[in-house]
């Protein structure tokens, strides 16, 4: 089965700005996905979703310094200054509830997904591999605090 | 004598949103407790008075599937009704939780209208 045939590229652009508006009270602009390969990240916070059952993978959200302190501040309605835990803890339930959504996307195409529970990185310069021989799809969004992406690495079981 | 609420889920930032929409649907809880998975959860339940408790599904330690288990052993706590608030929505799931005493569920992501219109009815 391929990407295209369960829209994973406008699962992910409906799933993220749905949880967006509905949460953060954001709108968002989504840029055109990159599948495979390639897409500059630029990215101060990781947080990154296991997913399993029939879709095996990773679903990340990145963000630099600036646009997660942005979107953790509209999140929880105050003033965010530094990197610390309250925007680990918000990213990462934001990945949660990316990955919610697009677990409903994926019901309608008869996947059962399974999702583990969040973990989020912070640094200057780091590198997140694995599942070797995994497809990815990269979405660039631009929330009014810059640019973030939503990142999907996966395998299909069966 | 107003009513509480006990709040589980791993995220402390949830925990917030959820009280955040507790406010802003109008309903009023004189204490709002937190616990960060089902064993705290369950430790609460013991030492306070809850009315009603809103619980997350996927968490570490001891998840909501779980917690709602454990809470079916305790006479003492088993009747105290809980609300699943989680991003899984599954039947299979919801339907677990549902035999196991839960009252209801609120998918995430939510809005205080939502909330209100589910939770409303249970106070």
């Amino acid at each position: 089965m391929k990407n295209d045939d369960f829209k994973l590229e406008q699962g992910i652009v409906t799933a993220t700005k749905d949880v967006f508006s509905t949460m953060v009270m954001m709108e968002l602009e989504d840029g055109c996905p990159v599948v495979g390969k390639g897409g500059e990240i630029q990215s101060n916070i990781s947080s990154m979703l296991g997913l399993g059952g029939d879709v095996r993978g990773i679903l990340a959200i990145h963000c630099p310094a600036d646009v997660a302190r942005g979107i953790t501040g509209a999140f929880i309605g105050m003033e965010v200054e530094a990197l610390n835990d309250d925007v680990k803890d918000a990213i990462g339930e934001l990945a949660n509830m990316i990955a919610g959504n697009l677990k409903i996307h994926l019901a309608a195409f008869d996947m059962d997904v399974k999702l583990a529970i969040p973990t989020s990185v912070i640094g200057e310069s780091y590198h997140a591999s694995g599942l070797f021989g995994a497809c990815r799809i990269a979405v660039p969004f631009v929330s009014t605090d810059g640019p973030f992406w939503i990142e999907l690495k996966y395998m299909l079981n069966g | 004598m107003g009513k509480n609420v006990l709040l589980v889920d791993d995220s402390s930032t949830m925990r917030k949103i959820i009280g955040r929409s507790l406010r802003q649907a109008g309903i009023e809880f004189d204490n709002i407790f937190e616990a960060g998975d089902g064993l705290e959860a369950l430790a609460v339940l013991e030492k306070e008075k809850v009315d009603i408790v809103l619980s997350d599904i996927n968490m570490p330690n001891m998840d909501g599937i779980s917690f709602l288990r454990e809470k079916a052993n305790r006479s003492n706590i088993k009747n105290i009704p809980v609300l699943m608030i989680s991003t899984e929505t599954g039947d299979d799931i919801i339907g677990e939780a549902k035999s196991l005493g839960a009252v209801g569920s609120i998918k995430k992501p939510f809005t205080p209208d939502k909330v209100n219109e589910i939770l409303g009815p249970l106070l």
